[in-house]
């Protein structure tokens, strides 16, 4: 699995204020990420530090993005990333190592055939379309907004703005900047951190303020930018329910710690729903429900007064399943639903706190 | 950077209350001149109406071109979108100022151009030569307009307060904090220890270059001047940028 993007114990400090504490987080080629956290748990910071907005007191950067879909015309610059990041990858060191140190980690990363100068790294940031609050030129109209930065990032395709403005909804709007809703606002956003088909995008929190058709369209223009061009995406929301649509892998991010990385199969297996089921006789039971239900999901698991079965399927039926147990002489000592959401998880995860 | 100069041309050429701004001021000269047309001695007034005007030129032009180029990226968080992007923070500042400068020359090259058509126009052929005095005036304003835009720069990125950063270029370009340093240097104290100063503040320097070109004084020295100072204020507005991470 190629990896895109990775930090190595990044951190950030504002004085006394650690807002990220050595984060170590890799993307890999192909992932929806979703970064969750609550507000202020270090989600935009982390961003700001990749993308070279804030600087990190230590830990590493390591971009090797390399662009896979090359419909897109660049020049200059653009293309010398390209070119690098194809062969060679841009760290970052910010560790605030000595110089004796600096130079051995520089001559160790040169000997691996990466680039360690900020210079490098920041090339190699070409390879990465943002959004991080979306803010345009109030005066200018969508359209004119992605020309100029269609402009100042070198891209050749004068189609490619048409393109973006109607994936999000936009390609009629002649209006300026000032006289979006909040809504068009984020779809501008996400269409100028597309613009040049970057092989990574980060969004940060780009359902703000969207109603529900809004999401929906965001939604599935990721999944279908990342389906059909192979684009990576990181975005970071404290919905974690929203995300849960889109994301295949999960960062959960608390006080500016990673908590944990999952991938959506496994934190659904921590989430499932199911019916609980204590007997007198576990294995009773089971013959009893598999004559009934031939395809039925139960386990079995010994708890102190007998057995427990956890059936995952025909957990609308909860009635019919207890009137078997009884019909087939078990004795049902509780049969209750039981489902762990996904909030509940994460509260679970950074230790029962509130609001996500 | 060459993207970049583009794109900005791109932005500031779209920027529609441009148009409006100097057109209303350019309507309003117009005016000025007709109502004032057949009173005679078109020469002299329109020399006296070019030193009046270059006195409020770098705030009323540089003013607004300073705001375009400089403030405008602040308020729309543009500057973020640049170092995301992985433009260096020094070819930013390098950029805005060479804007200015394109931007600066373009304005400034016209305005002696439609102040002489405007005269021509309600009093008669007006005598080429005051050519010369105007363009001197405009080189003066252009002079001072870009070197406060340097100055006011450090503002601008040191801060990263679009309204710190305009009010520092028109106590510039009005002559506020030029005036005040003026009264500081004539102090007795100060005089004797170092003689003249105020002659190295901006308007006299620009001075100086406009004198040397009208009536052949030493020219070198001041353009030296005015580079260092400019240099300097580059110099000072990438320290500050680099110290300063960005806020949004």
């Amino acid at each position: 699995m190629t990896i895109l993007l990775q930090t190595q114990e990044l951190t950030k400090k504002y004085g006394d204020f650690t807002a990220l504490n050595a984060v170590s987080l890799t993307l890999n080629q192909g992932d929806i990420y979703g970064l969750v956290g609550r507000n202020g748990a270090g989600k935009t910071t982390f961003f700001k530090c990749v993308m070279g907005l804030a600087k990190p007191t230590g830990g590493k950067i390591k971009i090797s993005a390399s662009r896979k879909v090359t419909d897109v015309a660049m020049r200059g610059k653009n293309a010398e990333a390209t070119l690098n990041a194809a062969g060679a990858e841009a760290t970052l060191n910010a560790a605030g190592a000595t110089s004796h140190a600096k130079r051995e980690q520089a001559a160790t990363s040169r000997a691996k055939g990466e680039q360690t100068s900020p210079h490098a790294l920041s090339v190699a940031r070409r390879q990465i379309g943002f959004m991080i609050s979306p803010a345009f030129f109030s005066y200018l109209n969508p359209k004119q907004n992605l020309e100029y930065l269609r402009t100042i990032k070198g891209i050749h395709d004068k189609g490619e703005v048409k393109r973006l403005l109607k994936l999000v909804g936009l390609e009629d709007v002649k209006k300026p900047f000032k006289a979006f809703s909040l809504g068009m606002k984020q779809r501008l956003g996400i269409a100028a951190a597309m613009l040049g088909n970057p092989p990574i995008v980060v969004l940060d929190e780009p359902i703000n303020g969207l109603d529900p058709q809004g999401i929906a369209d965001i939604r599935a223009v990721i999944q279908r930018e990342n389906a059909e061009r192979g684009t990576t995406f990181i975005i970071s929301s404290h919905i974690l329910s929203e995300l849960d649509l889109v994301a295949t892998r999960f960062g959960f991010i608390e006080q500016g710690n990673l908590v944990q990385e999952i991938t959506h199969t496994k934190l659904h297996e921590h989430t499932k729903k199911s019916l609980i089921v204590d007997v007198n006789d576990g294995q009773k039971a089971l013959v009893a429900l598999k004559s009934r239900f031939a395809e039925m999901l139960v386990a079995t698991e010994a708890v102190a007064a007998g057995s427990r079965l956890i059936i995952e399927s025909h957990l609308d039926q909860p009635e019919v399943i207890a009137k078997t147990l009884i019909d087939d002489g078990v004795e049902l000592y509780r049969l209750s639903p039981q489902e762990t959401t996904l909030e509940e998880y994460f509260m679970r995860l950074i230790g029962g706190k509130q609001d996500v | 950077m060459f993207n970049y100069l583009l794109g900005e041309a791109y932005r500031v050429l779209r920027k529609k209350s441009m148009y409006i701004y100097f057109g209303s001021f350019a309507l309003l000269y117009l005016l000025l001149v007709f109502i004032r047309s057949g009173m005679g001695n078109e020469a002299t007034q329109i020399k006296q109406d070019a030193e009046t005007l270059a006195a409020f030129f770098p705030a009323v032009v540089g003013g607004y071109l300073f705001a375009a180029f400089y403030t405008d990226d602040l308020n729309a968080k543009n500057l973020t979108t640049l170092i995301g992007f992985g433009l260096g923070k020094t070819k930013i500042i390098i950029a805005k100022l060479i804007m200015v400068i394109i931007f600066g020359v373009l304005i400034f090259a016209l305005i002696p151009v439609f102040m002489w058509a405007a005269f021509s126009v309600f009093n008669g052929a007006v005598p080429l030569e005051a050519f010369s005095t105007l363009y001197a005036w405009a080189l003066k304003a252009l002079l001072e307009a870009i070197a406060f835009s340097a100055v006011s720069a450090i503002i601008v990125y040191g801060l990263q307060r679009a309204t710190f950063g305009m009010v520092t270029y028109l106590l510039l370009s009005l002559g506020v904090i030029g005036q005040l340093l003026a009264a500081l240097f004539s102090w007795d104290l100060i005089n004797s220890i170092a003689p003249n100063l105020s002659e190295h503040l901006m308007s006299g320097i620009t001075i100086r270059i406009i004198l040397g070109m009208l009536v052949g004084e030493p020219l070198i020295l001041p353009i030296v001047e005015y580079l260092i100072y400019v240099a300097i204020a580059v110099a000072l507005s990438v320290l500050a940028f680099k110290k300063k991470e960005l806020e949004f």
